[in-house]
């Protein structure tokens, strides 16, 4: 009887303690958790990747401040380790590898856009590490049968399905779209979206072309544009690109009853830079200010994460800064409903995650590509973006005519 | 027709701007054989000159053409005399260098003082559009064209017949020989690249009225600046304006042929023939590439 219970104290002690040191040697140490993130912060996608750095610091700000995440019966401090690739695809997927295997950092947020979170989350599924990517949305990504890979926005048809239906709806005399694509993954693959949704509903599609990254002159593309005459004119690119076929389109007289351009018109550069000629151009995003939800996460609402954002950067959040916001808080609930840093069990806590946050409903597909997101279509009205669907968070209605 | 015409007057006006971006690279690299990377944040940096004096002061795009030049002629004087004089007589790939890790430089710090946004000069007047029987012309890029060209002309005459342009035509010509002269050649070069940095800057504000302004963008018209150069002839004024001008209407037109997407494609691809069957350009002239 008396060996039997020296052996359990024994086996107790020995049990207790090897438990607390399973999460791993970084965790007891300093408390801290590193979360990695590749971003073109210098190059041409800067203007991208500095949005995405606001919106993660937002988020370590506010989880730091709330005295960290909770694991199990710890709290952790977030730490963010950045690393510039340059708007170098190439040099992402390098530093993504450094960050996990120099940095140890324990979890990791993606480069920017569909392709490079694309060439990264391989690095990412070899060493297990749970990533989130913040702004990929091309199919594609998801579809590779990887693990550990999750994603904030929906499919591209997300956005093309509900605009289609409504300019069908509104607009009687649409017969004729026009799409013109820069030749890039994100806005050629939605581009060609569109072209689907339009055939689908019998529009038919009189010009569809693509233009080269860097193009400085739209000149010959839109005066073919007008010569189709079409009643919607769908451009996809970015910022840049949208600001000065924007320009264009006025400088060679073109008018039609609906321009559609994604992505840029979110972005409140957009209408600051093309002034009245923003007015009535309508886009989709993941995400708009404008939306109402309510959550268990750090920010609470969406009223308070805007409120928050203007406070530190005295401008109204956008989509990809809320998205890159969202991804923190995601990791969070993750954590702390998986109670461990164990990357595999944060990972199963990802992949069955259901919950609201202050970004809208987060539940992932089988492939880790969101499913809960219903994409707000807006239109600049009043030099300002509007909400025209879904109806349940819609500011206004659809007005035709761009000139 | 019209669709030939209006493709025809777009790669025209387009063509006006492309010289405008390339007269001041062409002159340095024609007189100091530099060829200043630095050349393309320049115009950005003058674009933003022509952004915040219209944005604080109103000051409209086309008077800010002199701010920004003089800004730019400040800026540029200074870099020669101060850094790039001393490696000027090194061979072609340092003083590249050189003015490539300055730009690296300006980029950087154009970032911080300027934060990434894209911004652009909205006139509350917009000078509009004017149609001539179907064929649009917007103003405001007509306007840009014809200040640009004027712009450019006026730095041919001041090559051509005032006391200091005939120094740097010396300089060019033969340094030894226009040392021997009593030419100062350091003040001559010193000139030189600030006169580029004026039209850089001249172009700048232009093009603020048309183009997105971000302080990345200048690699884009450094691009356009070296195949106009090498175009149209290098060192020459007359070599910048064919060569804007034709690159202008070959971009149009191969957009319209071939689809927008080869527009690059092809103007590289005529560079390329052209280079085998004319190496000094269109005008250039044997003895100055």
């Amino acid at each position: 009887m008396a060996t039997v219970l020296v052996w359990a104290l024994a086996l107790a002690v020995v049990l207790s303690g090897v438990a607390p040191t399973l999460p791993g040697p970084a965790a007891a140490a300093d408390k801290a958790l590193r979360v990695g993130a590749p971003l073109p912060l210098t190059g041409p996608l800067s203007p991208e990747g500095l949005k995405q750095k606001r919106g993660y610091d937002l988020w370590v700000a506010e989880v730091n401040k709330a005295g960290g995440i909770k694991v199990g019966g710890d709290r952790y401090k977030v730490e963010m380790v950045y690393n510039d690739y340059q708007s170098n695809t190439p040099r992402a997927v390098q530093l993504a590898e450094k960050l996990i295997s120099d940095d140890k950092v324990n979890f990791l947020f993606s480069p920017f856009g569909s392709g490079a979170t694309k060439a990264a989350s391989g690095v990412s599924e070899k060493y297990g590490i749970p990533t989130i990517a913040a702004t990929a949305s091309s199919e594609e990504v998801y579809n590779q049968g990887y693990k550990y890979l999750f994603g904030t926005f929906t499919p591209n048809a997300t956005l093309t399905e509900p605009l289609a239906d409504i300019v069908k709806g509104k607009v009687g005399d649409v017969k004729k779209v026009a799409i013109l694509a820069r030749n890039d993954l994100f806005p050629l693959a939605i581009g060609q979206e569109m072209e689907k949704s339009a055939k689908k509903r019998g529009l038919e599609v009189v010009f569809f072309e693509k233009y080269a990254i860097g193009t400085l002159d739209h000149a010959s593309a839109i005066t073919q544009i007008r010569a189709a005459r079409p009643q919607w004119i769908f451009a996809t690119g970015y910022i840049n690109d949208l600001i000065l076929i924007r320009k264009q389109m006025a400088d060679l007289g073109v008018s039609a009853a609906v321009v559609t351009m994604i992505a840029g018109p979110a972005y409140k550069e957009f209408a600051e830079a093309t002034g009245p000629r923003a007015e009535n151009v309508t886009s989709a995003a993941w995400w708009h200010p404008a939306v109402r939800y309510k959550g268990p996460d750090v920010f609470g609402t969406t009223e308070n994460y805007n409120k928050l954002y203007q406070a530190v950067y005295g401008a109204v959040p956008d989509y990809v800064e809320a998205s890159a916001s969202a991804c923190g808080v995601i990791l969070q609930l993750a954590i702390e409903k998986a109670g461990t840093m164990d990357p595999r069990k944060v990972r199963d806590a990802l992949a069955s995650l259901d919950a609201t946050t202050f970004f809208g409903p987060v539940r992932f597909g089988p492939t880790g590509q969101i499913v809960s997101l219903e994409p707000p279509v807006f239109q600049i009205q009043g030099g300002k973006p509007v909400v025209i669907y879904p109806v349940a968070v819609k500011q206004s209605d659809l007005r035709i005519g761009v000139k | 027709m019209t669709l030939f015409l209006q493709v025809l007057a777009n790669g025209l006006v387009l063509g006006g701007l492309y010289a405008c971006i390339a007269a001041g690279f062409s002159l340095v690299w024609g007189v100091l054989n530099v060829i200043n990377i630095l050349h393309g944040s320049f115009i950005v940096l003058g674009a933003y000159v022509a952004y915040f004096a219209y944005v604080a002061l109103g000051i409209h795009p086309f008077v800010s053409v002199v701010l920004a030049g003089g800004v730019l002629f400040v800026l540029g004087y200074l870099l020669q005399t101060g850094v790039i004089n001393r490696v000027v007589g090194a061979p072609v790939l340092t003083t590249l260098i050189l003015t490539f890790g300055l730009d690296l430089l300006l980029n950087n710090a154009m970032l911080v003082a300027f934060k990434a946004d894209y911004r652009k000069i909205n006139l509350a007047n917009p000078l509009g559009v004017v149609d001539l029987g179907g064929v649009f012309l917007p103003l405001d890029r007509v306007a840009a064209m014809a200040l640009a060209l004027l712009l450019t002309g006026g730095l041919y005459w001041l090559l051509n017949a005032s006391r200091v342009g005939r120094a740097i035509v010396a300089v060019r010509m033969d340094r030894e020989a226009a040392l021997l002269m009593g030419v100062d050649v350091p003040r001559i070069y010193a000139v030189t690249f600030g006169l580029g940095a004026v039209m850089a800057g001249a172009a700048g504000s232009l093009l603020a009225l048309i183009f997105p302004i971000s302080p990345l963008a200048g690699t884009l018209y450094l691009g356009k600046a070296f195949v106009v150069c090498v175009l149209g002839g290098l060192g020459s004024v007359t070599g910048a304006i064919v060569g804007g001008l034709a690159l202008g209407v070959v971009e149009s037109f191969s957009a319209l042929v071939f689809g927008p997407e080869h527009a690059l494609t092809v103007s590289f691809a005529l560079l390329v023939m052209l280079l085998v069957v004319r190496p000094t350009g269109i005008v250039g002239r044997r003895g100055y590439e």
